[in-house]
């Protein structure tokens, strides 16, 4: 069962501006994405806003995959920092999993 | 009846008409009808210059009746009969007979059977014509009051704009407080003011207006009269009753709050709540919130709970409408619950958002804000677990369907508007009601206010489910379409309707039952006692004709002599 908690985002909210709560869930960042990485931004973020712990750390390799060139950001209509959600989740995930 | 002097027109509707049925041919059939002294054809006889022709035809030719076959009287009888009108011709003397919808476009398949048949429907117009007397709208004079049942916020704007306006308004409320749901409700969108300082402030403005006449604690208890002149009879109090005059009645009775079933959502449950509750404890301190003595940290939101619904066995008469203010007002709670503890998580569990408008930037402030939506399929609503810890289960469309587990200390179920059961007063007034349950306008874009009894309207959420604003916007419609009508101090009415022949009448009251519109009363002639017609009550329906055993009855302009002829020529048409 995925336990929906608000624990990951306070978390991640203590690093930054964690945003992708103002998500709308259009899809455009997927179907943007140049690396065709289908998780990523718009279902990650979602495990992420639920708080689906698992779901994020099966995920690690497509985290860090992620180019950050900007393009779902540069065309969101929700006006979510997607490139600084998923740096910040990076920091996250460095420190708890990696313990870097 | 071969001394009269009909003029008969065939339209072609561009093509819509002549690319099926033959006009020169219908023009000729008819030329040689009798009665009948001018036949012409004309491209599209609505048009200006058409009509004007056909104005210097009635004049020159000194046209005692005119038959147009055109399109459905819906479109046109108006203008045909306005320019009948214009020139000088009884507007009751002209015959519209519709050969597109009921010839050409019926039977694009068959040009000859089309003919045939706007030929036979042509000379059955004519037959009519010949039987058309002049006739004159029937004229009321109307009184400058009107009577506002309910003083909710529709009908307190109401009262407010017809006595600034100069109609003395009347204006009663079933309770003994005026302000309606809107006077116990908390912090409204979209501009933060609280319902009973919105109500206060109109009740203000209506003590101080002599036009207006507040009366609480008071039902309609009865209504006479027509358009323009209605009696009303109220009852105040536990036993007094008042007559008052007035020329029209504006509806704002409201709506009933869904209530949810004792197991719908875990219902039964002290923490599972409607939206409306929720929405009076926030009302309550500051800070955390507190609901039933513990603070509440994490609130499930379920939405569109008795609104949308489908037909099942479960739910066999289902509430199939969007209640429109029930997102944006849930979203609105939302953000104040941020505002207060931005530590609360927020579930919304919706299936679609409509903050439509200027509300959508509400939804943008509670995505920003933090608020988490999850959304789910009508087929899969959510499940909430009451045993135990309080949870909500859901699959979420949004993140792959996967099933979702939310504890919550609170579940909101975000409720809509179903309409108020007021059987007395739509029994009274004759209200139509819709298939949804509100009650009926005449058209929705159109006519939005208007009902089919002429003279009473609705405005309001008793109409269907509004905002606060659009409620406000329908009442002040109701407003200028009452003041359009009792300004001008007269109504006209159409003088199509039924008419007693008193040597047959023997007074067996069939036609009264009949009659749902009261329009047929009891009188002495010659010593006997016979029914009469309050014209001004009579639509001209004809319940009435096929039920008297005498005979003695017939509608203007649709009497059993003109039908007969008509359904004659129609038939020798036919048969040739």
């Amino acid at each position: 069962m995925n336990k929906a908690t608000t624990k990951l985002l306070t978390e991640l909210r203590k690093d930054g501006d964690f945003n992708a709560t103002a998500c709308i869930n259009c899809g455009t960042c997927t179907g943007l994405c140049p690396h065709g990485l289908d998780i990523l931004p718009r279902e990650l973020f979602r495990y992420v806003i639920l708080g689906l712990e698992d779901k994020v750390e099966a995920n690690i390799e497509t985290i860090y995959s992620c180019l950050l060139c900007k393009m779902c950001e540069a065309n969101c209509p929700g006006d979510v920092n997607i490139t600084a959600n998923i740096r910040t989740l990076r920091n996250y995930i460095n420190r708890k999993h990696f313990k870097i | 009846m071969l001394n009269r002097r009909i003029g008969v027109f065939i339209c072609h509707c561009g093509g819509n008409i002549s690319d099926y049925v033959d006009v020169e041919e219908v023009r000729k059939s008819v030329e040689n009808s009798p009665g009948v002294v001018l036949s012409k054809k004309h491209m599209f006889t609505c048009s200006d210059a058409a009509q004007t022709e056909m104005m210097k035809d009635v004049l020159d030719e000194k046209l005692d009746g005119l038959v147009i076959a055109s399109c459905s009287p819906k479109l046109h009888l108006h203008t045909f009969r306005s320019m009948s009108e214009r020139a000088g011709l009884n507007p009751y003397r002209y015959v519209q007979v519709n050969i597109r919808e009921q010839c050409s476009w019926a039977h694009t398949d068959n040009m000859r059977g089309a003919t045939k048949k706007a030929i036979a429907l042509v000379e059955a117009g004519i037959a009519k014509s010949c039987l058309m007397p002049s006739l004159s709208t029937i004229r009321v004079e109307t009184v400058p009051k009107a009577l506002i049942i309910g003083a909710g916020i529709a009908g307190l704007r109401s009262a407010l704009s017809l006595a600034r306006l100069g109609i003395h308004a009347y204006l009663i409320e079933r309770e003994e407080q005026p302000g309606g749901w809107v006077g116990n409700l908390g912090e409204l969108f979209p501009q933060g003011k609280k319902g009973p300082s919105l109500i206060d402030s109109l009740l203000e403005q209506v003590r101080r207006e002599e036009g207006i006449t507040l009366f609480t604690g008071t039902e309609l208890l009865e209504k006479s009269g027509n358009i323009g002149n209605f009696t009303v009879k109220l009852k105040t109090g536990q036993s007094d009753t008042i007559s008052l005059n007035v020329g029209a009645i504006i509806v704002t009775t409201g709506f009933d709050t869904y209530a949810p079933q004792k197991t719908e959502y875990g219902f039964n449950d002290t923490n599972v709540i409607t939206l409306a509750e929720y929405e009076r404890c926030l009302q309550e301190g500051t800070g955390e919130i507190q609901y039933n003595g513990h603070t509440v940290k994490r609130v499930a939101y379920i939405y569109c709970v008795g609104s949308r619904q489908k037909t099942s066995e479960s739910c066999p008469s289902p509430n199939t409408q969007c209640s429109r203010y029930c997102c944006t007002s849930a979203i609105h709670a939302a953000i104040l619950t941020h505002k207060r503890d931005a530590t609360v998580g927020q579930y919304h569990l919706y299936r679609d958002i409509r903050t439509y408008g200027k509300y959508e930037l509400l939804y943008d402030e509670a995505l920003n804000l933090g608020s988490i939506f999850l959304r789910f399929d009508a087929a899969t609503p959510p499940t909430v677990h009451t045993d135990g810890q309080l949870r909500v289960n859901v699959h979420d469309t949004l993140t792959r369907g996967e099933e979702i587990e939310i504890d919550a200390d609170l579940v909101v179920l975000v409720t809509g508007m179903v309409p108020r059961e007021n059987k007395k007063l739509v029994n009274i007034l004759k209200l139509p009601i819709g298939k949804d349950g509100f009650f009926n306008e005449i058209h929705p874009k159109l006519r939005p206010v208007e009902t089919v009894i002429d003279g009473v309207f609705i405005a309001g959420t008793c109409q269907s489910p509004k905002t606060i604003s659009e409620s406000v916007a329908s009442a002040l419609s109701a407003v200028s379409k009452t003041a359009g009508l009792l300004k001008r101090g007269y109504v006209e009415l159409e003088p199509l309707v039924a008419m007693v022949d008193a040597d047959r009448c023997v007074w067996c009251d069939e036609c009264t039952k009949a009659c749902p519109y009261g329009a047929i009363q009891k009188v002495e002639h010659n010593g006997k006692e016979v029914a009469e017609i309050i014209p001004v009550l009579c639509k001209g329906e004809g319940a009435c004709v096929p039920v008297c055993p005498k005979d003695a009855l017939d509608v203007e302009g649709y009497t059993d002599h003109q039908i007969t002829a008509m359904i004659d020529a129609f038939s020798k048409e036919m048969a040739k």
